[in-house]
């Protein structure tokens, strides 16, 4: 029985059309020795049987995937009668790649020219008998989805099969690369091989390792093998490969010329358009600052002040159904008072703000998935650049927004270490959605109507510390010159429902996980220190907690907070920032529980509007959280630099925070 | 063609595929074949970030939102350098 065997890149259609021409009358099993589906199917056309195999999907047939190995080795090695190249209308010059190595094998090949009704809809024209004879073998239209040409490609194929057809027209090389296949030839030409001699040379000169490696295992002449080497010695700087791979693009270029006619493109794109204003050299920044304040005015008024009370309400009612139902029950004291104060409003604290992250989430994941993000972080890679930083590092900070552990893990791609040092020291200045709660809290508590301006204030001295940093440690850790990448810009486009709703989920996911895990265990830990001892008054300053927070406060007065709740809570923020509320929420409405009195209102009692501020600055700058410091001993191999990240940043954070409050002292701020 | 590929990458501020494909007069599918190429032989890198680390998450609760970069960066390796000096 004759075998046509079916070929394309991958979305031409080609297991379409492969169905089409054997309908049910097909079985799926796998190529040997490997996991990759083979579809083979049974044609009966014209009295006569025909078996149809349907080869992977591939754009070229080298050595470089499973798919193009199996597809190439059964060209050569399983003598298919014919072979029916399936070629996308659509993207006719990049699958001409695959149909030029299909005829530099010397086999015999049809064209089924596929998805012409897509094709005709985007009006591009094709001259069939041009193409036809520029490349030496019959091209017919097909629309496999519909059946269209179906009959067409089959006869076209048997006449290949039956009739005295040419395979084509050889290729041309340019006259080193031919004089080099012809002397590899030459030393070939007595030697048993597994493949076709031209092909086989044409791959030697090409450096296909996987032929080389076949030529080896099979019995050719030891000679021969030296000359072969002979010849990678003497042209080991040449790089034949490419001009080789060259070589079939223009011959896939030159077939199309004048064969295949596209609309008139417009010269510049509507994503070009956009870009030269907002990638513009002084426009890209403050563009991105306005769109940032909108981002966080937005957070703030919709996640906060609309979703943020009703959650707050509903924390709260549970709160109080639960510590109804535990006294009716005859809970214990103890057992009530760490459901209530550290459950609750510890770790409720934290929960509380899940509508701020999702309104924050869902607006970033709009901003990634229509492209401005990759413009954001190219506008501030050329600002990186011309403070003589590596720009990409700022890719590592947009990163370090949502979380610094994948931010400074990121780091890793940048390939010398003055750039991965300097971008994993910074990156803990980017503040981190687990921050946000604390912003929120103190936001709320103090500055409810202009909460998107201190929101997007905050996060822009993130940045701006962040990059005097960098500029610090190029100039005296790290010294030399910086790598040079590229940003590549997609072109913009909707953002999709799917994908925006996706991102979001993905970071509510993480944050609520946290809170349920590390913050929990965080906020447990808490309560058992701020009840311990138990001659102590609970949450008060002699307990355990209430000592340590005593001892640390005199530390952190300089800033204005000097408080042992502030102070432990900051403590607390280690293993996880978001734990700092969860402190702030057990230790003050602890205090205050026989007021019944909120979070906020606790905040009220104990800050400021300034030390607010400074404390917020504290928490936005100081040491990083414990999975942080983990990543970056992971990632430094250090101790030394995991203590240095831990200390510099707690010393930056104090002295910003101590500024804060000093200065605005001075100008009289309360 | 690669060589031409790879000059609009070395003279440009930023990679835009369809930029190159326009001022290439080529189509952008093949253009994005280029960069395979160029990438498969040494010419150029790609820097994905962390998308491709090999990094176990465990149970860390971020994992589903870690491993996601939305910028592509491309840097031309000295093999590269020198294919544009010839």
């Amino acid at each position: 029985m004759r075998t046509i065997a079916l070929v394309g890149n991958p979305n031409s259609g080609k297991t379409t059309l492969f169905n089409a021409l054997t309908g049910s009358n097909q079985h799926v099993g796998n190529w040997p020795g490997v996991t990759v589906e083979k579809k083979e199917g049974k044609l009966n056309f014209k009295g006569k049987e025909y078996n149809i195999v349907d080869l992977p999907g591939t754009y070229s047939l080298g050595a470089f995937s499973e798919d193009e190995v199996i597809a190439r080795d059964f060209i050569l090695s399983g003598n298919p009668d014919v072979i029916i190249d399936v070629v996308d209308a659509n993207n006719i010059e990049r699958n001409l790649y695959l149909t030029t190595q299909l005829l530099e094998m010397g086999k015999k090949v049809v064209i089924a020219l596929n998805m012409m009704d897509e094709a005709e809809r985007k009006n591009i024209q094709f001259d069939i008998g041009k193409l036809s004879k520029k490349l030496g073998i019959p091209v017919i239209p097909t629309i496999a989805s519909k059946g269209i040409g179906i009959e067409d490609i089959m006869q076209a194929s048997i006449d290949m099969i039956y009739g005295d057809i040419g395979t084509g027209s050889p290729l041309q090389y340019n006259e080193i690369i031919n004089h080099h296949i012809e002397y590899i030839e030459n030393v070939l030409k007595d030697e048993k091989l597994p493949y076709p001699i031209r092909w086989t040379a044409l791959k030697i000169v090409e450096n296909d390792e996987e032929v080389l490696q076949k030529l080896e295992e099979s019995d050719i002449s030891d000679d021969s093998m030296r000359n072969i080497e002979d010849f990678f010695k003497y042209h080991s700087s040449e790089n034949f490969e490419l001009e080789i791979i060259d070589s079939r693009y223009a011959f896939a270029h030159r077939v199309t010329e004048g064969a295949v006619k596209r609309p008139q493109e417009e010269s510049t794109t509507l994503t070009d358009r956009i870009d030269r204003i907002v990638t513009n050299k002084y426009l890209g920044v403050p563009i991105f600052a306005i769109i940032m304040f909108v981002v966080f005015q937005l957070t703030f008024e919709i996640g906060e002040e609309i979703l943020g009370e009703a959650a707050v309400s509903l924390i709260e009612n549970l709160g109080g159904l639960i510590q109804v139902f535990l006294i009716a029950i005859k809970a214990p004291n103890w057992f009530i008072s760490f459901i209530i104060d550290g459950a609750i409003n510890g770790v409720g604290a934290v929960i509380e703000f899940v509508p701020l992250i999702t309104i924050l989430y869902l607006l970033l994941g709009f901003l990634e998935d229509s492209g401005y993000m990759a413009r954001a972080a190219y506008v501030w890679d050329n600002l990186m650049r011309r403070l003589g930083l590596q720009g990409r590092a700022f890719v590592s900070m947009i990163i370090g927004f949502g979380c610094n552990v994948p931010g400074i893990m990121s780091t890793r791609t940048l390939d010398n270490k003055k750039d991965r040092m300097i971008t994993t020291l910074i990156n803990p200045f980017m503040s981190c959605g687990a921050k946000l709660p604390i912003y929120s809290v103190f936001i709320a508590a103090f500055f409810p109507n202009h909460g998107g301006l201190i929101l997007f204030s905050l996060y822009t001295l993130g940045i701006m510390i962040a990059l005097i940093m960098a500029k610090v440690f190029s100039k005296t850790l790290f010294k030399g010159e910086s790598s040079y990448l590229i940003m590549e810009l997609p072109p913009y486009r909707m953002p999709t429902i799917k994908n925006v709703l996706r991102n979001m989920w993905d970071n509510i996911y993480g944050f609520l996980k946290r809170a349920g895990t590390t913050v929990f265990a965080v906020v447990t830990l808490v309560w058992v220190l701020a009840v311990l001892p138990a001659s102590a008054e609970p949450y008060g300053q002699f307990t355990i907690l209430g000592r340590m927070g005593t001892f640390l406060a005199p530390i952190l007065m300089p800033a204005g907070f000097g408080n042992w709740q502030a102070s432990v809570a900051l403590f607390a923020g280690l293993p996880a920032k978001e734990a700092v509320v969860g402190t702030l929420g057990l230790l003050y409405a602890g205090e205050y529980a026989e007021e019944g009195s909120l979070l906020i209102n606790s905040i009220q009692q104990h800050f400021t509007s300034l030390t607010a501020l400074s404390y917020m600055v504290m928490t936005l700058l100081y040491t990083p959280c414990a999975a942080v410091l983990g990543t970056i001993k992971k990632e430094t191999g250090s101790i030394k630099w995991t203590v240095f990240m831990a200390l510099y940043t707690f010393a930056i954070g104090w002295i910003v925070a101590v500024m804060v409050f000093q200065i605005g002292s001075l100008l009289g701020f309360n | 063609m690669l060589k031409d590929v790879l000059r609009e990458i070395n003279d440009s501020d930023y990679i835009s595929k369809a930029n190159i494909a326009i001022k290439l007069n080529r189509t952008e599918g093949l253009i994005e074949d280029a960069f395979s190429q160029l990438i498969r032989m040494g010419y150029i890198i790609e820097d994905k970030g962390v998308n491709n680390c090999n990094i176990s998450c465990g149970n860390c609760p971020l994992a589903r939102s870690c491993n996601k970069e939305f910028i592509t960066s491309i840097a031309i390796t000295e093999k590269g350098y020198k294919l544009l000096q010839k």
